[in-house]
């Protein structure tokens, strides 16, 4: 049907428009885009050799805004860009970052690139490449992504990159791409001293700038792919919610932990899957619906899910804990157990197999490394949930019984 | 005829081989037209496959996970739309696999699936997902071959994006040609999904530093739009968290069936829904108390069904129960059930059939006798003397601690003509059980080589000297005579018990140099050892 179509394709666009970083990060005059696309120009229309850091808490959007300065770049400058793009998660050692970069420098000037070239015939052909890159006024702009990572260790790849722009007839720019604020602090003297210090901080939005990105995503556009008066009245249904008090605590309480772009994103994506496509609009709940699937408390679920038999271990092992008990196993454990309620009415090879379901469960693990010498039994635990937890965790259990929690604190 | 065939045959063949070398060099030929009959495969075998399947039909077959489908359909979204990576987790046979796969059945959408536990290390993984990507079939042509060979995450990432960027563009023209011929049904997208099964296995990798948030940043680092990533893991996201973070996530939580629910599942393919009912009704609550993991309780129920359909004449296959008969057969099964209990976690090695004929048989001796001679049991494996001796040493030396071995292991033997010199107080004695029960509760200690060695010559020095009478049976021990009997090969005996599990060798430790060892075996098994070889354990037990 012609009204299902478009409701199904508003949340189209809008789970789209999450997706996509171009439509997140705009070129305003005064934004980070603008200052790096603007240095980056500068070098390549000067012909000179530049680095720049990107500096931000993780998703703040600097590969975004990277990609953005690089795309409008390449339509300006067709001929003289070139990129290399490496990742610190991948490329850390410097055999694999020599061969990327010659593959990717084969891959742009259509040269075969074999496989079996060692790290020298790599490294020559790179500082080759350089020198004729810049002989023919081309700029070749190396993206390190978790630049941190590359920093480990010798630094040799950094030391040859940026050695290597040092000779005159070289024109690059190298970008990293950085979560550590001090990226700058890890390098070498030596690396040190060859790094112009540019850096650019990518600081996570007030809450003013998240309200207007907001509007800014959930605003259907008014042309012709949306009935005209169903994107209005969506429009005005979201600025409704978003000027709504009970909606700016929930989206204040889910910032409050962490306001990153890609964070405040994962939010609007849940919400805007739960759309009822009944109505077609969005709604306060679809926000409450997210806010409260996103926000999990594992460790009180695993305890809701905990069977009978294994909430008496837990609560046995809490007695150890708080009787400060230096030896803590399976068969101490056991003995807790026989003190409170003098019988045993499980085997005892049922009560191991519901303490491994503990194990699995990661609320207790051991705290040795011994895997095989010793024996299940034997072996140290220790709680991973502190008292607070297993107090909440045992009201909301269903098949605990009453007595368990006061049994936590009763002495004997 | 053969005969005459024989000297003809360049090679020597028995018979039977040269009367079938005809037939089995057709049977060849069929088998290897069959292989390559297997045609290569098409982007249609990304799909799961089977017969499409409505979602009503998904959400009632699985009771009790209506919302957790709903939301995953959800966040899936309708056709072709972008989406953040799902993380889906909860105990174990919940349903999290077969969730998801019969949703893609449903939705009709390519699919690339791998487990973390088949794919047991990182090069495995790449190469799996590598091969359903790149539609490669392993077989003779290839010899059995991956399509790519990948160890480094650089080269998988390289490969990958060339693979999918390969799929995704076959998928587009698939769907231009169906638009283009005004098809509307058949529509599988242009998206494509990884999914990782079993992930909270990775974290026990060599490489899980690296490779974990790989993984997690695949999303970012690969920059498709048109590729889906979904984790299902059986901990929850928070055990995953490292030096390196990542973005995360979006979580899915698949709690354990409540009690209702497991009902539900334990009913569906039941012959006689009623009598199962009532028979739930009975012995379902006090079984939830110990686990609500669906897979324990119906191997456990099982058996105590059967005993429940006992009375009934036709083993309760059609039968619907009654009031009456309910509480008939409540009183039956009542008294059983604790002792059932206490099975739930045990697998039978043998099917329940035979176990029970078996026990049919044993019943007709007599039944003391055997129930305390099962209980005492034999070993279940056979074992030289000098090893069993050598594995009651090492018990022995890993149960007691070194200072009491002079007292119990002094030439005439035993233990019991310590000499006491007072009675110690009340404190100590009390302070030395708790002392000893501590020792115990620690587990086996470990022991060096050298006091090993000199036990095991005790208990063997021990061991020969009142069978003088009866080394003319044993024609094994009298070759090389006296002590020497059970001493020769200690060394080699000691090298195939610790690779048989049964002692347990340490690393060296440079300051003391010396390996240690640690038995593992239970004292169970130390008795049922010691009474094969009608040796007085007990007496040299520490504190038994």
């Amino acid at each position: 049907m012609e009204r299902e179509n478009h409701k199904m394709k508003a949340v189209n666009v809008l789970r789209s428009r999450i997706c996509d970083p171009k439509f997140i990060f705009n070129d305003s005059p005064d934004s980070n885009c603008s200052k790096l696309k603007f240095m980056i120009s500068s070098s390549v229309t000067e012909a000179c050799n530049n680095s720049i850091l990107l500096l931000g808490p993780r998703g703040s959007g600097k590969n975004a805004v990277l990609e953005l300065a690089i795309q409008d770049l390449l339509q300006q400058y067709p001929e003289s860009i070139s990129v290399i793009r490496l990742n610190g998660l991948l490329h850390s050692d410097d055999i694999s970052a020599f061969k990327e970069i010659a593959r990717q420098l084969c891959m742009e000037h259509q040269l075969l690139f074999s496989k079996a070239a060692s790290f020298d015939d790599n490294s020559q052909f790179v500082v080759a490449m350089l020198k004729e890159c810049g002989l023919a006024h081309k700029t070749v702009i190396f993206v390190l992504d978790e630049f941190d990572l590359f920093a480990q260790g010798k630094q040799r790849l950094l030391y040859s990159l940026l050695d290597a722009m040092q000779s005159i007839t070289s024109q690059a720019v190298v970008l990293g791409i950085s979560c550590r604020l001090d990226a700058d602090q890890l390098l070498e003297k030596r690396v040190r001293s060859r790094f112009s210090h540019r850096k650019l901080l990518f600081l996570p939005p007030s809450m003013e700038d998240s309200q207007r990105l907001l509007v800014h995503m959930l605003t259907l556009p008014i042309d012709s792919s949306f009935p005209h008066d169903y994107a209005v009245e969506f429009n005005r249904k979201v600025q409704n919610i978003i000027e709504d008090r009970r909606f700016r605590e929930t989206l204040n309480k889910y910032l409050n932990v962490d306001s990153s772009v890609r964070h405040l994103l994962r939010f609007l994506f849940c919400a805007v899957s739960h759309m009822d496509l009944q109505t077609g609009f969005l709604s306060q709940e679809n926000f409450e619906i997210a806010f409260s699937s996103i926000q999990r408390q594992p460790k009180l679920e695993c305890l809701r899910n905990c069977s009978f038999l294994e909430l008496h271990i837990l609560v046995c092992m809490k007695r150890l804990e708080v009787k400060e008990q230096s030896l803590c196993n399976f068969n101490s454990v056991m003995k807790e157990y026989k003190n409170i309620h003098n019988s045993f009415q499980y085997a005892r090879h049922v009560c191991l197999r519901a303490f491994e379901h503990l194990l699995h469960r990661e609320l207790i693990c051991f705290t040795d490394n011994r895997g095989q010498s010793l024996s299940v039994e034997f072996r140290p635990v220790k709680l991973l949930i502190s008292s607070a937890e297993l107090h909440q965790g045992l009201s909301a259990n269903n098949s605990c019984p009453g007595y368990l929690k006061k049994l936590i604190d009763r002495e004997g | 005829m053969d005969k005459d065939k024989a000297p003809q045959t360049p090679r020597r063949m028995t018979r039977s081989s040269a009367s079938s070398s005809s037939s089995a060099s057709t049977s060849n030929n069929v088998t290897a037209a069959k292989v390559n009959s297997l045609e290569p495969l098409t982007i249609n075998d990304l799909l799961v496959g089977g017969d499409p399947i409505s979602l009503d039909d998904i959400i009632s077959s699985f009771p009790g996970r209506s919302s957790q489908i709903l939301e995953i359909v959800r966040l899936l979204g309708p056709l072709n739309s972008p989406m953040l990576p799902l993380f889906m987790y909860g105990g174990s046979s919940t349903g999290k696999t077969s969730i998801i796969l019969q949703l893609f059945r449903h939705l009709n959408r390519p699919l690339v699936y791998s487990s973390c536990r088949t794919c047991y290390n990182q090069c495995i993984l790449f190469e799996s997902i590598l091969n359903q990507l790149l539609l490669h079939r392993k077989n003779a042509a290839n010899s059995y071959s991956n399509a790519k060979r990948c160890e480094r995450p650089s080269d998988f990432v390289n490969f990958l994006r060339e693979a999918l960027t390969n799929v995704i563009n076959n998928l587009k023209e698939k769907s231009e040609k169906l638009i283009s011929n005004n098809i509307t049904q058949g529509k599988i997208g242009n998206m494509i999904y990884l999914v990782f099964d079993n992930f909270n296995l990775v974290r026990e990798w060599d490489k899980s530093s690296t490779i974990l948030p790989l993984l997690f940043n695949l999303y970012d680092l690969l920059k498709m739009p048109e590729v889906g990533l979904i984790f299902i893991s059986s901990t929850s996201p928070d055990t995953f968290y490292s030096n390196m973070g990542y973005v995360e996530p979006i979580p899915i939580y698949f709690p354990d069936y409540i009690e209702g629910d497991i009902r539900q599942i334990l009913l569906r393919n039941q012959v006689n829904q009623k009598l199962y009912s009532s028979f739930l009704d009975v012995a379902l609550n006090s079984f939830c108390r110990i686990t609500r993991q669906v897979g324990d309780l119906s191997a456990a129920l099982k058996p105590l069904y059967e005993k429940y359909c006992e009375p009934l004449s036709d083993k309760g296959k059609g039968v619907a129960p009654n009031a009456e008969m309910k509480r008939r057969l409540f009183r039956h099964i009542n008294p059983h059930i604790t002792s059932y209990l206490n099975e739930v976690f045990k697998v039978s090695s043998l099917s329940s059939t035979e176990v029970e004929t078996r026990k049919e048989e044993k019943w007709k001796g007599n039944p003391r006798r055997l129930e305390q001679s099962e209980e005492l049991g034999s070993l279940a494996f056979h074992m030289s003397t000098s090893a069993k001796y050598l594995l009651i040493s090492a018990f022995l030396a890993s149960r007691n601690p070194a200072t009491l071995d002079a007292s119990l292991f002094d030439s005439k033997g035993g233990s019991d003509n310590r000499k006491r010199k007072r009675k110690p107080s009340e404190k100590a004695l009390e302070r030395k059980e708790t002392l000893e029960e501590e020792l115990l509760m620690k587990g086996p200690g470990t022991f060096p080589l050298e006091r090993l060695l000199a036990i095991f010559q005790c208990l063997v020095s021990v061991a020969e000297e009142p069978s003088d009478d009866e080394e003319q049976n044993n024609d094994g021990l009298g070759v090389e005579g006296g002590n020497g009997g059970l001493m020769s090969d200690v060394l080699l005996q000691l090298s195939s018990l610790c690779n048989a599990s049964f002692i347990f060798k340490g690393r060296s430790c440079p300051i003391e140099g010396s390996t240690r060892y640690r038995s593992t075996i239970s004292e169970d098994l130390a008795l049922k050892v010691a009474r094969s070889l009608k040796f007085p354990l007990s007496k040299y037990l520490y504190r038994s």
